[in-house]
């Protein structure tokens, strides 16, 4: 384990995304209207999260570079979902090009992730995680889905700017330490 | 196990990225231009609240009945009439007031009562079930060269529908729709099924037309017909003060069959241009034109959308509208493709707004005055006003002697407002405000409003503005005793 941001920042983001679905869903079905276009922009995000997907294993060698900038496009994305006030007319478009860059940078990022050493121990912690947040969610009264969108978004925004200045530094550490492996943690 | 190199392209190409690709591009691209342009949902229901078109008056009523047979129907209505059960009559319901539904009531549903029963070429008429609609009469009719007399501007209605609200359209020469109705089959409130014509001694027609489902279920009717003559479209900018010397004109000649007109709601020209559309005859007849589709409905609803802002983009509408129908000059068209106008590119969703429609009609002599006093009555720009108004069309409505609660008690042009308001308490309250106010101005000018939308006008205005309304009750309970037919706008002027 190199870098603290790589152990955690994953697991935030996984486990905000399960914690936010049922906020976002609420959003979506409300932006959609009607049932058949609601199905219909999942597929498209699930479509695009497999192309995502094979996009990432289709590289030669995984770059992490992308990673942060992956992190701070999903976080843009739903800090738009949670302040777009435009009319109805037009929503059902942005919002099918959300769900493609939604699911596109989801599916990157689920393959990127599987890939990592952390990801047994995420997948235990997330559940446990996923289940304790949404028991105290379950305590606090909805204002507005859009509330949640945005503080997550940001988070995630946020969570891309650590990722991108802590692996820089420790890439700059790295260097010093001619070649020798240095312990962050 | 071993797997064939056929197998494992099989299996691999689904991983392929290119693959992928392309499956998400056409997706993308195949719901773009499927996003239905029609996203809300209204109508009837039992499992919630049932509206009409605007949703404005949510109920809950206690089942919906499709209709099927006429047997059926008149069990139906004499079990409602023994037992005291209300009854609507429901078929698109794009009547705006509750017409179709009643707090309790079994609502038969009409639009599966559709079947086109005769055509007689000979005599050009057609005899039709009322829950079809006007396309399914064109669709009908359209092969054997015929055309209708009167229909509304669009052909999406219920002929039933239509019927019960006397509507009216584009055709100048034919009069009101009811007087096209040669003979009617009617299901009276006692369970009786008669069939009875223009000169039936109880006047049946004469409340049923216009009649807003009160006095019967209309089961048949046998429409007139006309050919399926061949126009040449005139169109012509005007100033408003021009209009009433141009269509005076227009009437003196023979040679226009239908018309209609726009009135800018732009701040820049407001109420004071306009355009006007004539078709008029070429001779020719039409047996092979086919039956046009709505087309363009995205970029109609677009260009509509950025006139609802209001403002500069309002003119910025306003001057498109004119250069789009410019270039429709000289066009020829077949009477039933005129027809049938657009519609779908209307819709409208925006949560805690609602647009809806509210005809005035006003003698065809009081038309300049009338938009002057308009003119000082409304805001020129409602940019940033909760009441707005998108649309003015002027239509011609001959002086009806058919029905009982008649709008047009002489030849009075229909202005067809499209209106915008909010859907908090006092935005409805404000809309009522000025919606009042617009009629006690057009009141003021010797006209009247049209029934068939949300109640906006007080009782006393509607009683000023149809004086028969006494006449029209008493004859409803009279042939209704135990008011089994019954509708929310029954409710609210009547009861």
């Amino acid at each position: 384990m190199k870098i603290l941001s790589e152990r955690y920042v994953p697991l935030v983001v996984t486990v905000g995304q399960v914690v936010i679905f049922p906020y976002y869903i609420l959003w979506l079905k409300e932006a959609s209207l009607t049932f058949t276009l609601f199905t219909w922009l999942f597929a498209a995000f699930s479509f695009s999260a497999a192309l995502g997907y094979r996009l990432f294993q289709a590289r030669k060698k995984p770059a992490i570079s992308f990673i942060p900038f992956l992190y701070m496009g999903m976080g843009g994305i739903y800090l738009l979902v949670g302040n777009i006030s435009t009319s109805f007319e037009v929503l059902p478009y942005l919002t099918l090009i959300f769900q493609v860059i939604l699911g596109f940078l989801q599916g990157y990022h689920h393959a990127w992730h599987i890939m990592q050493n952390t990801f047994r121990l995420h997948a235990i912690n997330h559940y446990l995680l996923v289940g304790m947040i949404m028991v105290g969610l379950s305590f606090v009264k909805i204002i507005s889905p859009a509330i949640f969108i945005t503080v997550f978004g940001t988070i995630l925004f946020i969570c891309g700017l650590v990722f991108l200045f802590k692996k820089n530094k420790d890439s700059v550490i790295f260097k010093l330490g001619d070649n020798e492996e240095t312990e962050v943690e | 196990m071993e797997t064939s190199p056929r197998n494992n392209k099989k299996q691999s190409i689904h991983k392929n990225p290119w693959f992928l690709g392309t499956l998400v591009c056409i997706f993308v691209i195949s719901v773009l231009v499927n996003i239905p342009v029609e996203k809300r949902k209204y109508g009837l229901t039992q499992s919630s609240l049932t509206t009409d078109y605007t949703s404005l008056l949510p109920e809950r009523i206690d089942r919906i009945v499709k209709a099927g047979s006429r047997t059926e129907l008149q069990k139906i209505v004499k079990e409602a009439n023994e037992n005291r059960q209300q009854i609507s009559i429901a078929g698109l319901q794009h009547s705006q007031g509750g017409h179709t539904y009643y707090k309790d009531s079994i609502v038969l549903d009409m639009k599966t009562f559709n079947k086109i029963l005769k055509i007689d070429k000979q005599h050009k008429t057609i005899k039709v079930e009322t829950g079809a609609t006007w396309e399914d009469v064109q669709e009908a009719i359209q092969p054997y060269g015929l055309a209708l007399k009167v229909t509304q501007s669009q052909s999406i209605f219920t002929i039933g529908g239509s019927l019960s609200v006397n509507a009216h359209g584009r055709d100048i020469t034919f009069g009101p729709m009811a007087g096209t109705v040669r003979e009617m089959t009617i299901l009276t409130p006692t369970g009786d099924i008669k069939t009875v014509t223009r000169n039936d001694s109880e006047e049946w027609m004469k409340y049923v037309f216009g009649g807003y489902g009160l006095f019967g279920v209309i089961l048949d009717v046998t429409l007139e017909l006309t050919e399926n003559d061949v126009y040449t479209i005139h169109t012509e900018e005007l100033k408003t003060n021009e209009y009433e010397a141009y269509f005076s004109n227009l009437l003196r000649n023979d040679g226009t069959s239908m018309h209609y007109a726009r009135v800018s709601v732009a701040p820049h020209s407001f109420l004071n241009e306009m355009y006007v559309i004539d078709y008029k005859n070429t001779g020719k007849k039409d047996h092979q034109t086919e039956l046009k589709k709505e087309r363009g409905a995205r970029f109609g609803k677009l260009a509509l959308d950025i006139g609802r802002q209001g403002g500069a983009l309002e003119d910025l509408f306003w001057e498109n509208q004119k250069l789009l129908i410019k270039s429709l000059d000289g066009d020829e068209i077949t009477r039933n493709n005129a027809m049938r106008g657009n519609s779908a590119f209307m819709e409208f969703t925006k949560p805690g707004r609602v647009e809806v429609l509210q005809e005035f009609f006003v003698p065809v002599a009081q038309f300049e005055e009338y938009i002057s006093d308009l003119r000082r009555f409304l805001p020129s720009n409602d940019k940033n006003e909760d009441f707005k108004i998108h649309n003015i069309t002027v239509r011609y409505a001959a002086k009806d002697d058919y029905t009982y609660l008649n709008y047009a008690k002489g030849d009075m042009f229909g202005l067809v407002i499209l209106i915008q308001h909010g859907l908090k308490e006092k935005e409805i309250d404000h809309a009522k405000a000025i919606i009042q106010g617009w009629t006690d101005l057009t009141l003021k000018h010797g006209g009247g409003y049209y029934l068939p939308y949300y109640q906006y006008q007080t009782i006393e205005q509607f009683r000023k503005i149809y004086p028969s309304w006494e006449m029209f009750h008493e004859e409803k309970i009279k042939r209704d005793p135990n008011g089994v037919f019954q509708n929310i706008f029954y409710d609210y002027y009547f009861e």
